[in-house]
């Protein structure tokens, strides 16, 4: 077990590294000059050149990728270009909106989906079973931007329950959460249905219910914590998805997370703000795709690493 | 554990604490430093800070606001009386000192502003009295004074100082209380405000990207105010479900289409002239932006004191268009039929009002046989596409015109990027002299008599193809009383307006 | 029994969108770039039937216009998705050793990149467009094939038919193609039919960030962006594609289950 954690940690940094890689090359190949949206119009091009020296953005793209590496060691990932303010202290101002909404997005997602998953999966083939897979297959099909603007019409204006957006108390998160945890509810509900039906098998579903309630916890009970397994990789997969994915429900909701920062920053070239973001984002993923594994690992220990 | 925390206050909620006004804005400002400000939205915000040496007023004259009088001894120098008893809010006094510190640091190619430019024909600032300073230009600048209305930050004891390390304090009518970095920027009334103390508590300025969320924020009560960036559609049903009240004024905000002028057929005159023929501007003002633009002639509106409307109009004559195109050597190969005389491309934000606009253009040249090819971008390719010349057709629009000046930044040949915003390489001599010309002409009277045959000769020429003028739309709460629109857009009315009737 | 009546619907379904793809022409009443600005935001009219957009333009037409942007974009993203994940997948399953490791350390950092980001850096890059949409939604799309493809062949390569084939000389790529290959089918279909509806409304959430298919091209994801500002006055502008949509996404999952249960009754 030891020599299996090290061995996931240790791949880590590469893979980190990689994709620190690709986005520095990346957005320093697309088109559109930071300079030129920070100095606007009036600039002539000796103060254009000027600024693009102080900021060493007139160094070969190696140089500057070395100096990022460089930098990166110390801990340092340098200033915006733009926000008053070093990159980890912006990143770190808009981490807290950033888990709050992944948290209530996953927390509504589970709290939707597993009764219904599970009484899909012991009701199968009823009308239970239909109308959870319609629901599901609305969650999936339903864009972010058009669900979210659909909640607050109902919510925020019409019933009046919910403010509208912006980040503020338990009633600000609902709408923003309800709007990012739906498709992630609906891939649950799916999944887990499938994996109980599969772990479960189904002449011992129907016997288990036609022996009464008691044999059903029982089963549940059982069957629920094998049939977890695949559902938290799906789980884990998705949450990195989530992460960058709430882009679209953090513009739509002025929910100051990192994805509208990230998106932000790329519209403005702000380089190393970019980079910082994906930093986050990347580690992110990895942090909980290694925690995915080590439970994984935990629950089923017949699993090996490798071949 | 964060869930939990939901019931505390957070600083920037959508609370509205009462006596403060909040107002949606759809970015967060980029640079509050008035000395680096490039954004509309950090601009109008600074004005509400900082005090200038003069400002605009609603109709764009220059007044003295910090300055108690000014006048030129010559051609080539300013000299200010300042108001004394003005006071920073950080309590400091407010002297000659701080005005020579505030364009000095501007000055200084250290601090990379981007003023720096604007103010190349500065020679020296001079400290005559406490309460007086001398401009003096190297050569006679007759815009110059449009640099005038830049906030001025206090004196710092050491100098030189890291741009964007913190922001000054001001002198104005508001003071910055709190930040919320992407969400809000609060400002707080100055107690102790040289003029009378603004009636308002105070103004939150609420980032809200997404248009119709700003809408549905209005509705809930949660906005009070909100100027432009709105679908025109909305209008209506804000003016149905709320008891708002709307405004519609005349604005100074120019939306054009620039034409590259190497382009072999776009350089042909007869081509530019039938293009802006073909243009219905009417219908589209009328359907798409829903009354809320006046067709345009050029880049100075009817306020502007420099503004000459007998030059040609370019108005909708789609028969007049076809022709010009034949005689300028692009027959339509048949006639009514599909296939189109030329194509060109037309570059554009990719802002769902942009596209629209882009689209109704494309029908509109499709008649007299133009193939448009739209090609939407976001804003930093768009931007460097245009700045590099990678383009045909584009279209976008000029903020803030003040100084007839601008029209040597744009038309002039030595502009032509990088040195300037001459985007379509256009090139004309005798454009060229007249533009030097109202630079070095400090006379009003004969300033305006050059101008008059810029805009002539513009207009005739066409390098770029003018649209509209947008007009300015604002959206208020009933509760709000006293605001006065500035053509530019300007909030600075806001230190007048007051809240009344208001429920908490 | 229950089971066909699942495949049946989907496929129904599915060949009725492909069919309004295939007939555009035919079946749209009007052409879907026509504009007719006096005629704006129409709820119904005789000639309109489902309205009219802000542009005039009849919306009938262009949802039946935008199965073909939608179903291209679909199909292109999962094909060529299929097509690399596939190689990818296969030689890393099969060969092993480093490049096994390789590969697999390139596909966990594409999947640590946020995929969306790439998406719109690369369409920044690209500028926008239909072809470019497909390429920014394939860059990520391929990993989750290429995984599928090793696990199952890492599973089947001890097997003994494979073994044996080995043993008779089959050349690898011959031992992938024909022994393989027939195993990986199953899932990979039902894999696909999933993306198909995942990459039909990814389009449309570039079409939210400003990137995807150019107007005046409908699509529906391009559609529901464009009618998404209209919410309040016009709903009828994103609930015709937004319908579209679900009514497709539908379809394909209808089919993936189907033949999932089908194809695969247990798995493992």
């Amino acid at each position: 077990m030891k020599r299996y954690l090290v061995q996931r940690l240790l791949l880590f940094v590469p893979t980190l590294l990689g994709a620190l890689t690709l986005v520095f090359f990346f957005i320093h190949l697309i088109p559109g000059d930071p300079i030129e949206v920070m100095l606007g119009e009036t600039a002539s091009a000796a103060d254009k050149e000027d600024l693009r020296h102080a900021l060493a953005l007139d160094e070969p793209i190696f140089v500057q990728y070395a100096s990022f590496l460089g930098a990166l060691a110390r801990g340092d990932l340098g200033r915006s270009l733009y926000e008053q303010g070093a990159v980890t202290e912006i990143i770190r101002a808009r981490l807290p909106a950033t888990f709050e909404l992944t948290l209530g997005a996953m927390v509504l997602a589970v709290l939707g989906s597993f009764p219904l998953a599970i009484l899909a999966a012991l009701n199968r083939r009823s009308w239970i079973d239909r109308v959870a897979l319609l629901l599901s297959l609305l969650g999936l099909s339903m864009p972010n931007f058009w669900l979210g603007p659909l909640l607050m019409i109902i919510f925020s204006i019409h019933l009046g329950w919910l403010p509208v957006s912006g980040r503020g108390g338990f009633s600000h998160l609902l709408l923003p959460s309800l709007t990012l945890g739906l498709g992630m509810a609906a891939i649950l509900t799916r999944i887990l249905r499938a994996s109980l039906l599969q772990v479960a098998g189904e002449d011992y579903v129907q016997t288990a219910r036609a022996k009464g309630l008691g044999e059903s916890w029982v089963w549940l009970k059982h069957t629920l914590r094998n049939a977890l397994l695949p559902v938290i990789t799906i789980v884990s997969l998705q949450l990195g998805g989530l992460l960058a994915g709430a882009i679209i429900t953090e513009t739509i909701f002025s929910w100051p997370g990192i994805g509208r920062l990230t998106v932000q920053a790329i519209q403005t070239r702000d380089y190393p703000l970019v980079q910082g973001c994906v930093l986050t984002l990347a580690v992110s993923y990895l942090v909980i795709n290694f925690v995915t594994d080590i439970c994984y690992r935990l629950a089923d220990p017949r699993i090996t690493y490798g071949k | 554990m964060i869930l939990l925390s939901g019931g505390c206050r957070f600083p920037g909620s959508s609370d509205h604490p009462p006596g403060y006004l909040v107002v949606g804005i759809e970015s967060n400002p980029l640079e509050l430093d008035p000395r680096y400000a490039t954004d509309a939205n950090s601009v109008r915000i600074d004005a509400l800070i900082y005090n200038s040496l003069l400002r605009a007023d609603d109709r764009l004259r220059l007044r003295p606001e910090l300055a108690s009088e000014w006048k030129m001894t010559d051609e080539r120098t300013y000299v200010f009386e300042l108001r004394q008893h003005v006071k920073f809010h950080n309590g400091k006094a407010m002297t000659a000192r701080d005005v020579k510190y505030t364009y000095e640091s501007m000055l200084d190619p250290r601090n990379h502003s981007p003023k720096r430019p604007l103010l190349k024909a500065l020679e020296a600032v001079d400290v005559l009295d406490t309460y007086r300073v001398r401009f003096r230009l190297s050569v006679p600048h007759a815009p110059f004074p449009e640099q005038f209305t830049i906030g001025i930050v206090p004196a710092r004891s050491n100098g030189m100082e890291t741009p964007g390390a913190e922001i000054p304090p001001g002198s104005g009518p508001f003071m910055l209380d709190t930040i919320d970095p992407g969400e809000s920027i609060t400002l707080k009334a100055n107690p102790s405000y040289w003029e009378e103390k603004a009636p308002l508590a105070g103004i939150i300025f609420k980032v809200v990207p997404d248009a119709m969320v700003r809408a549905l924020e209005f509705k809930k009560g949660t906005i009070d105010f909100l100027q432009n960036d709105l679908e025109p559609d909305m209008l209506p049903w804000l003016k149905k479900h709320t008891d708002a009240e709307f405004d519609a004024h005349e604005g100074t905000t120019f939306q054009y289409i620039g034409v590259n002028l190497n382009h072999p057929i776009l350089k042909n005159r007869e081509v530019r002239q039938a293009i802006a023929l073909a243009i219905d501007r009417a219908s589209i003002i009328r359907h798409l932006l829903k009354g809320f633009a006046t067709p345009a002639s050029g880049l100075l509106s009817p306020i502007h004191w420099a503004y000459n409307g007998a030059v040609p109009q370019w108005s909708f004559n789609p028969e007049k268009a076809k022709r010009l195109l034949d005689h300028a050597g692009y027959p339509d190969p048949d006639g009514p039929g599909p296939l189109p005389r030329f194509r060109i491309s037309f570059k554009t934000t990719n802002l769902d009002l942009r596209k629209r606009i882009a689209e109704a253009l494309k029908e509109q040249l499709a008649r007299v046989g133009i193939e448009l090819e739209i090609r939407t971008y976001e804003w930093g390719t768009f931007y460097s596409d245009i700045k590099n010349g990678n383009f045909h057709l584009y279209s976008l629009a000029w903020v803030g015109v003040m100084d007839p000046d601008i029209y040597y930044q744009m038309f002039h040949s030595a502009s032509i990027p990088p040195n300037g915003d001459n985007r379509g390489h256009y090139s004309n001599p005798e454009l060229d002299r007249l533009l030097e010309q109202g630079r070095r002409t400090t006379d009003a009277a004969a300033r305006k008599a050059v101008y008059v045959q810029v805009q002539r000769i513009l207009a005739d020429e066409l390098p770029y193809i003018p649209l509209w003028w947008v007009k300015n739309v604002t959206v208020q709460n009933a509760a709000i009383k006293g605001f006065v629109p500035y053509p530019d857009g300007d909030l600075i009315s806001l230190k007048k307006v007051s809240l009344q009737n208001r429920l908490p | 029994m229950e089971n066909s009546h699942w495949l049946y619907a989907g496929t129904t379904i599915l060949v009725l969108v492909i069919i309004a793809a295939l007939f555009a022409p035919v079946l749209a009443p009007h052409d879907p770039a026509r504009q007719d600005l006096e005629q704006d935001l129409l709820t119904y009219s005789r000639s309109h039937p489902l309205g009219t957009d802000k542009l005039g333009r009849d919306i009938l037409s262009r949802t039946i216009y935008g199965s073909r942007v939608s179903l291209s974009v679909g199909i292109a993203t999962v094909t060529l998705s299929l097509a690399i994940g596939l190689a990818i997948g296969s030689l890393s399953g099969y060969a092993g050793g480093w490049v096994d490791q390789l590969l697999m350390r390139l596909v966990d950092v594409l999947l640590a990149f946020p995929g969306i980001l790439l998406a719109i850096a690369f369409a920044a890059v690209l500028g926008p467009g239909l072809h470019h949409v497909v390429i920014a939604l394939c860059l990520i799309g391929w990993t989750g094939y290429a995984r599928l493809v090793r696990g199952e062949i890492l599973a089947l390569r001890e097997r003994e038919f494979v073994q044996a084939a080995q043993a008779l000389g089959c050349k690898p790529h011959r031992v992938v193609a024909r022994h393989l290959l027939p195993n990986l089918l199953p899932p990979l279909l039902i894999q696909a039919t999933f993306g198909l509806a995942a990459a039909i409304i990814a389009e449309g959430s570039l079409s939210f960030l400003g990137l995807g298919v150019e107007p005046p091209t409908p699509s529906w994801g391009a559609m529901l962006n464009e009618g998404r500002q209209f919410l309040l006055v016009a709903p009828h502008l994103t609930a015709y594609p937004g319908l579209a949509i679900m009514i497709t996404v539908l379809g394909l999952n209808l089919l993936g289950d189907a033949l999932q249960d089908r194809l695969e009754p247990r798995r493992r």
